[in-house]
């Protein structure tokens, strides 16, 4: 099923591979998205097949649409590969535009659609879109092609600094009209680790950092079943049949997977006892099934993508491409953060937050968007190796 | 250049990544204390969830008669139940149900609706594995299925009051269902299994224990002769209007109950019917005054004492017999008449006179050891014991009552179980209801030439003089007694009421069958047990006899062809396992013929 996918990126491949000798594809990262993407199909159609034979009558129901989902992200990625970083450096802010439309969009009724309370999604010619899920990678955009041109001003005045945080808040402000706080704190703690990447002073940094801190606890009291949620993911046991219930079922289904797991397919907790199996919770699923095990390779994945996305980062910083390096840090944060996040979800040491686990979990958008990231990222390595 | 060194800053960098790396050592570290450290706790919280013990339904044993016909099955079906709050999900879709259970919307809301703090309804108990299939294939959330056994009982009303029957919950409620329910019942075996939320059943875990099967019963019962006499009876019942009636039929030879039925009756497969006293084994639950029915054993006492023969003459005249300020009556009167007589004539004041020609020790010695006032030893739930008063009570008009029958009650059954000694020879059976290893012994209750005399008497009765010419069985010997009995009521006896019984012996060269029937207040214009009961027996035997193989034992009537093909109820009543004796000719012996009257001939 993901023969064609290779295929494609290794004919990308070959035919850069032909115009410039030197230059190859970071086989290690593609391998280890492809991996990890293969990992998420099969975990995908081990946690969904019961409820979906149920409701749909077809246990593949949601397996043959993430495939879809996988061939869209393997084309956007294929793409990405394929078109130089000045073309993006060029659009990001065109890009930028596109999603802040978006996310308005999806606001309007009529326009977005409310799925459990929350408008994240509008269709698009036939397909469910997600804007939040690609204002991120539109954000890291912008906010790189902003450093690389505006270095000195981010280092020497508060306007520098402050111009971007303004265009983040803006952001962050339609995110939580969704609402989707998930996305908001990922992207808003990307953003700031590429401020401070970019070589805001500390100081500055530092204050910045406490009052954005500041506003999230403002906006967490603000709204009470955000901080009904902080507070049961602190002691889901206290009312495991209420609002803990979700993450108590996935600490149940994590214990119960020991060190190699129960066995793939044998989970007990996915038939209906865990809520989101093959979404938000796909990990708990996985923890269950693949055991520590399985914890270990998708941690040292995700760990893996984040030193390797650095790595990247630093060589075109030397080869002196700062929106590619700025690019490379912003992807790699954004991947690792919300990887990270979704895990620590899973694992009960973060609130729940509805972020899916990038390059697995089940949806259109996140696939898609998880999959350009890695496309943008290697194409990053291409060309700081080729030194252009 | 001066931007590109300002840009490069491994520093910062190699700070972020160190703090992701800590971000990753820290899930990992959070994965071990859940995965290998904290499990105990969380896999007990999931088993706790999804971990279920069950119980699965053993299989209630199987009621067989003598020859292995079933007379009580259990077969599975599946009972309906929702959990009320997941069900109420589904109330749009409960109109599908409708159809299928028969159950209208409105009905269902409300049965549901007032139940929302359960967790446990039944919708429906019983239901044939094929529509429960149907009602599966709806896939209602927090509907589910149950397997369980329902009863069923083959031979309807037939054998009802002997086999009774459980209720939904399988637990026995009457008869034999109830008496030995212990047996039949076997234990409920339980298993754990893994449950998904919505109650289903995913996975056996373990088998705590596995379910017992109950033990089948296997009855004295002959489903043929059984059906035979529940239809003569109720034909009898039905055509004099009676109240009800009982009949028993013994093995004399061994005690086995071959047929004990009742009317009315009610079909144990139909709840609705279960209803009022349809349900009592009148044979074995009721009691009556026994009447004339008596009198052979106060003849036999007498015989026994050694002071009288058959052939003692005592004087009945003028029909009537004053004990102190009572009147003993016969219908007419008899004049000077031999024991005999007493016997085929139904004399009251000739048995008073013997009666009371006995001290009352010796009498109540015989009726005791008869069994009457005891119960029998079949352990049939609610048996009655019936009563014989103790001769210390008895004044002299007791002791003259008592020999006509009066002032002791009796059940049918016991009623048999005493005419077993007059038919074996003075052998007292036991009845048995149960196929058990361990018999009561048969007890010697009088001599052999006494039984023998008394039923040489006894054939009398049945003879065209006696009181039950309609007692004829064609081919055979009978040996009776008819009982017209007036029932008791407050102050006194009633003058329109009687009990009509008949007790036979048959063949009465060679007895096989002793049977009791009694028919509760017949209500045409006979009500004299000679013509009330004594015609079942007749009914009753001449089906019978051949089905048994007993050679008939009146040559007169050898000739006689009797096919039992020509009767379609006895084929159907009674499928036949073994070669049917149906063609009679041939079983007769002469043998048989030759233990003829002279052998009984006890003059001396």
């Amino acid at each position: 099923m993901n023969g064609p996918s290779v295929a494609l990126v290794r004919s990308g491949a070959v035919a850069g591979a032909l115009k410039r000798p030197r230059a190859g594809l970071d086989w290690a990262l593609a391998g280890v998205a492809i991996a990890l993407l293969l990992l998420g199909l099969i975990m995908i159609s081990s946690a969904s097949m019961t409820p979906a034979d149920r409701v749909y009558g077809d246990p593949f129901h949601f397996f043959w649409r993430q495939l879809v989902h996988v061939a869209l992200g393997v084309l956007a990625a294929v793409l990405a590969l394929r078109l130089p970083l000045q073309l993006w450096a060029r659009l990001s802010l065109a890009l930028f535009g596109l999603g802040l439309l978006g996310l308005v969009l999806v606001l309007l009724p009529g326009v977005g659609r409310e799925v459990n309370g929350s408008m994240r999604w509008m269709d698009v010619s036939g397909f469910s879109v997600q804007p939040s899920e690609f204002i991120k990678i539109f954000m890291i955009l912008y906010v790189a092609s902003y450093l690389a041109r505006r270095s000195e001003e981010i280092r020497s005045a508060w306007r520098g600094f402050a111009r971007p945080l303004v265009v983040l808040g803006a952001v962050v402000m339609l995110l939580l009209l969704e609402p989707d706080y998930g996305a908001s704190v990922v992207l808003s703690a990307t953003i700031v680790g590429m401020l401070f990447l970019g070589g805001v002073p500390i100081g500055r940094f530092l204050v910045c950092a406490l009052a954005m801190g500041a506003l999230f606890g403002l906006i967490i009291l603000l709204a009470p079943y955000r901080l009904e949620r902080v507070a049961s993911f602190l002691h889901p046991w206290t009312d495991p049949f209420g609002s803990g219930f979700q993450l108590t079922q996935a600490l149940i289904a994590i214990g119960r997977g020991e060190w190699f797991g129960v066995g793939l397919g044998s989970s007990v907790q996915k038939l209906f006892y865990l809520p989101e199996a093959h979404t938000d919770f796909l990990f708990a699923v996985l923890a269950e099934e693949l055991g520590f095990v399985g914890i270990l390779l998708v941690v040292s994945a995700f760990a893996f993508i984040v030193w390797r996305a650095f790595l990247i980062a630093r060589r075109a910083e030397r080869m002196a491409q700062p929106f590619a390096a700025y690019t490379a840090y912003g992807l790699g944060l954004l991947l690792g953060l919300q990887g990270f996040i979704n895990i620590g979800v899973n694992l009960g040491v973060l609130p729940t937050k509805g972020l899916t686990l990038p390059l697995m979990s089940y949806g259109g958008s996140s696939m898609v968007a998880s999959c350009l990231s890695v496309g943008l990222l290697l194409r990053v390595d291409l060309e700081a190796r080729r030194g252009r | 250049m001066s931007a590109r060194n300002k840009t490069y800053s491994p520093a910062r960098s190699g700070f972020v990544l160190c703090l992701m790396s800590l971000a990753a050592l820290g899930l990992l570290w959070r994965a071990v204390d859940l995965q290998l450290i904290d499990k105990t706790f969380l896999q007990r919280q999931g088993d706790a969830r999804f971990l279920r013990v069950v119980s699965s339904p053993a299989h209630r044993g199987r009621i067989l008669d003598r020859h292995g016909e079933s007379l009580a099955v259990s077969t599975p079906v599946d009972s309906i139940w929702v959990c009320p709050p997941t069900f109420v999900t589904e109330r749009h879709r409960w109109g599908l149900l409708e159809p299928l259970l028969g159950l209208d919307e409105a009905a269902l809301e409300r049965l549901i609706l007032d139940r929302m703090d359960r967790e446990f309804l039944y919708l429906k108990r019983h239901v044939a594995p094929g529509l429960a299939d149907r009602i599966a294939e709806l896939s209602l959330r927090g509907l589910h299925r149950q397997r369980e056994y329902r009863r069923y009982y083959p031979s309807g009303e037939v054998a009802a009051h002997v086999v009774g029957f459980t209720n939904v919950d399988d637990v026995g409620q009457e008869g034999l269902e109830l008496g030995f329910d212990d047996r039949l019942r076997g234990v409920q075996g339980s298993k754990r299994v893994i449950r998904d939320r919505l109650g289903r059943t995913v996975e056996d875990v373990e088998r705590i224990s596995a379910p017992r099967s109950g033990r089948d019963l296997v009855v004295t019962i002959d489903r043929r002769i059984q059906y035979v006499a529940h239809r003569a009876l109720k034909s009898a019942v039905k055509r004099h209007r009676a109240k009800s009636g009982s009949i028993v039929v013994l093995d004399s030879r061994s005690g086995d109950v071959l047929a004990m039925a009742n009317d009315p009756a009610y079909n144990p497969n139909n709840g609705a019917e279960r209803t009022g006293e349809r349900f009592r084994n009148r044979a074995v639950t009721d009691v009556f005054e026994p009447g004339s029915t008596v009198k052979p054993f106060i003849v036999a006492a007498a015989l026994e004492t050694g002071w009288v023969v058959p052939e003692t003459r005592l004087d009945t005249r003028p029909g009537l017999f004053r004990v102190g300020k009572y009147t003993v009556r016969d219908l007419r009167n008899y004049g000077v008449i031999d024991i005999r007589s007493v016997l085929k004539k139904s004399s009251n004041v000739g048995a008073s006179k013997l009666g009371l020609s006995m001290p009352p020790g010796r009498l109540w010695r015989l009726l005791s050891g008869l069994g009457f006032g005891n119960a029998t030893d079949i352990h049939f739930p609610g048996e009655a014991r019936g009563m014989l008063p103790s001769y210390h009570d008895w004044g002299e008009i007791h002791q003259a009552t008592l020999s006509f029958g009066y002032g002791l009650s009796v059940t049918p059954l016991q009623l048999a179980r005493a005419y077993t000694a007059i038919a074996t020879g003075g052998w007292l059976h036991s009845p048995t209801l149960v196929q058990t290893r361990e018999r009561v012994p048969a007890r010697r209750i009088m001599s052999e030439r006494t039984a023998l005399a008394v039923r040489n008497m006894l054939e009398a009765v049945v003879a065209r003089d006696g009181t039950a010419p309609k007692a004829h069985v064609p081919g055979y010997r009978v040996a009776g007694k008819t009982g017209t009995v007036r029932k008791p009521i407050p102050g006194g006896y009633a003058d329109d009421r009687y009990v009509a019984a008949f007790v036979g012996i048959i063949p009465a060269s060679a007895p096989r069958l002793v049977a009791v029937i009694t028919i509760d207040e017949p209500r045409g214009k006979e009500y004299y047990g000679g013509d009330v009961a004594a015609p079942v027996f007749t009914e009753v035997m001449s089906s019978t006899l051949p089905l048994l193989g007993v050679a008939p034992d009146e040559p007169t009537l050898l000739a006689k062809r009797i096919d039992l093909s020509e009767d379609p109820a006895v084929l159907t009543g009674a499928p036949s396992r073994r070669p049917e004796p149906g063609f009679v000719e041939a079983a007769w012996q002469p043998g048989d013929f030759n233990r003829g009257p002279e052998q009984w001939n006890l003059a001396p």
